[in-house]
């Protein structure tokens, strides 16, 4: 048959197939959180875009779960004290945004059933948790420890780690933290003395403690040089954060990265799951069909023409 | 309403014009005698295959752009309620209802009313469900929602190892102001569900007072009762001394029989009493509600699709159907010397 019939009957057949919408499947990886916010007192510092670390940390968190591919799951937890406590287990995203947003929104400091903020002991738990669960974990905190850990440092961690990821949020520069009376009215900011400066007395004392001002080997063994300090002051502490995540294997990056780069950062920390995934071919052949017909018309405007020379 | 998942496309709408300006079949400048008169049939063709070019690009173009119906609620009448599930996370729920660790043979109470509210939801398809929990402090679990995987994912997730202490009567007042989410018709239930009470602060009573006048909630109070445990509707032997200190639960029973609303006690003793509360609680709460069903988005792209095959599978017709200019030219009208 001629081109002028065929290449039109192409185009319909193009169409055609466009909207049967044949897909091509392939393997998509998805990757399942426990996401675990912090909810202490120092994620109240307003450091980040003038508002606070838990407000931010909930706004950057739903909009990072709102661009995950649909199929993922998440559950939600908070932090505080020395464990985390889970909301709900993973649910999928796409079905379930409007109460994983609405639990999120929800997450207030009040929620808090005691104040200590002891991040080591809490991501330990978180992990234990989330591996219970057989998903990645998503630490979402500012690293303040409260009180501050004793000279030995963070414990060890003995188990398995589930992978995922920490989440820093909070500015570089020490801000002071919020304080809230008993009806939850804010007064003021913490002071030096009503917080704790001084590392826990746990543990063997720093070795050049018999220097120290006041020592004494039986009644005082850590001395009383590190009474003072700024632990009033809030800041992020991403080096301490970042060795937390090396030792359990986990990948340590802020917040305010972006949803790209958590995305990327978890892919690499965290086992992921493939499903296939079906990607519709409707629109290459839709737009090939398009383009011939515009050809088509393009051409055919063409006069069919017997021009003077072949007529004289 | 119609919503587009790659609107940008739509910029290339005006190409559908293009028929407007062209011709489809051929055309000579030459006059024929064979050629249709350009009467009616004719411009109609003419008319029509335009049409059909116009329409096959542009459907194109739109299904490229990605139509879609948006998805939403749609309203529907159910029979079901309101319901907040306020369960307590005190350390004390992981006991069993003889006040031991759980050794295997028996449930702890939170696994047991666990178990039965999960059951209890997915037989009752049309409320709408919030839960909170309560240890020293209230905390919102899961706002209102109809999910079931939603709800059912927060249920299980209450098996984890309880909390410290028993704060009721901010639980109570969390539950009663989730209750201002729920929907316009249909009746407002708090199930409390606990192993124990503790003194509650005169200002937390007025505050629950109020929340219980302005929501008009009906209250079940789920009582997990610890073997050896005084009943709440023990009144105690004359003498005994009986304040708030000394028996929580019973005055904290007293002050839910006083706020003014519909109010149930039940006293369970083991898993199987509890299923029989909760069920009792499931008949009374069967009323008329008005909830939604959500509807998923519906592609559209298929239907603009169809209309490029059948525009296009015209055109060619038409070009099939076309008849050939003459195979040679014409003969000259003076012959040549």
């Amino acid at each position: 048959m001629r081109v002028r019939v065929i290449l039109p009957a192409i185009a319909a057949i193009l169409a055609g197939m466009a909207m049967i919408g044949p897909g091509l499947t392939r393997p998509q990886r998805l990757t399942d959180a426990l996401v675990v916010v912090d909810i202490t007192r120092s994620m109240n510092t307003r450091d980040m875009e003038g508002g606070s670390r838990l407000d931010y940390a909930r706004r950057a968190l739903t909009d990072w779960i709102a661009t995950r591919p649909c199929g993922s799951r998440i559950g939600l937890a908070l932090f505080t004290e020395r464990r985390s406590l889970t909301l709900f287990e993973p649910v999928e995203i796409c079905a379930d945004f409007a109460s994983i947003k609405g639990a999120m929104d929800g997450l207030d400091w009040r929620m808090a059933w005691e104040g200590d903020s002891m991040i080591q002991k809490g991501l330990d738990h978180a992990l234990r948790r989330a591996g219970g669960l057989g998903v990645p974990l998503i630490f979402v905190t500012d690293g303040q420890e409260a009180p501050p850990l004793p000279y030995s440092g963070a414990a060890r961690f003995a188990g398995d780690s589930p992978g995922g990821l920490i989440l820093g949020v909070g500015g570089d520069q020490p801000a002071p933290i919020p304080k809230f009376d008993d009806l939850g009215r804010e007064a003021g900011f913490y002071e030096p003395g009503d917080v704790q400066h001084a590392p826990a007395r746990l543990g063997a004392p720093p070795p050049d403690a018999a220097q120290r001002p006041g020592w004494h080997p039986r009644n005082n063994p850590y001395g009383e040089s590190d009474l003072d300090g700024s632990e009033h002051l809030s800041a992020l502490r991403a080096e301490y954060l970042a060795d937390l995540a090396a030792e359990r294997g986990l990948g340590f990056l802020r917040l305010s990265d972006g949803p790209a780069a958590i995305d990327r950062a978890l892919a690499v920390h965290a086992p992921g799951k493939t499903v296939p995934a079906t990607r519709s071919l409707s629109p290459p052949l839709a737009a090939a069909a398009l383009v011939l017909l515009l050809t088509l018309w393009v051409i055919g405007g063409r006069r069919v023409s017997l021009t003077r020379q072949d007529i004289t | 309403m119609i919503g587009f998942t790659a609107p940008f496309a739509l910029w290339a709408l005006p190409l559908a014009g293009l028929p407007l300006l062209t011709r489809w079949l051929r055309s000579s400048s030459v006059p024929r005698l064979d050629l249709r008169p350009a009467e009616g049939v004719s411009r109609a063709v003419d008319r029509g295959l335009t049409a059909a070019g116009v329409i096959a690009l542009a459907a194109l173009i739109m299904g490229l752009a990605g139509p879609y119906l948006r998805g939403g609620s749609l309203p529907y009448r159910g029979m079901g309620t309101n319901l907040v599930l306020l369960i307590d996370r005190s350390s004390s729920m992981d006991d069993t209802f003889a006040g031991r660790a759980p050794d295997g043979t028996d449930e702890s109470k939170a696994a047991a009313a666990r178990r039965i509210l999960q059951d209890f939801i997915a037989g009752r398809p049309d409320d709408r469900i919030g839960i909170a929990a309560f240890s020293t402090a209230p905390l919102q679990v899961l706002p209102m929602t109809t999910s079931r995987s939603a709800i059912a994912a927060a249920i299980t997730a209450q098996s984890e190892r309880g909390l410290s202490q028993t704060d009721v009567g901010r639980g109570l007042a969390l539950a009663m102001q989730m209750t201002r989410d729920a929907s316009a018709m249909g009746s407002r239930a708090v199930v409390l569900v606990s192993d124990g009470a503790a003194v509650i602060a005169p200002e937390v009573q007025d505050l629950v007072r109020e929340l219980a006048l302005e929501q008009q909630v009906n209250l079940y109070w789920l009582y997990l009762r610890t073997e050896g445990a005084r009943s709440i509707f023990d009144p105690g032997a004359p003498g005994e001394a009986d304040s708030p200190q000394t028996r929580p639960e019973r005055h904290l029973h007293l002050l839910l029989q006083r706020l003014g609303i519909t109010y149930r006690a039940f006293e369970a003793e083991s898993p199987e009493a509890v299923a029989q509360a909760v069920a009792e609680i499931g008949t009374l709460e069967s009323r008329p509600i008005l909830t939604e069903r959500s509807l998923p988005r519906r592609d559209l792209a298929w239907l603009c699709f169809l209309a490029a095959a059948l525009a296009a599978a015209l055109l060619t017709a038409a070009r099939a159907l076309e008849r050939p200019f003459a195979p040679r030219r014409p003969a000259p009208l003076v012959r040549q010397p």
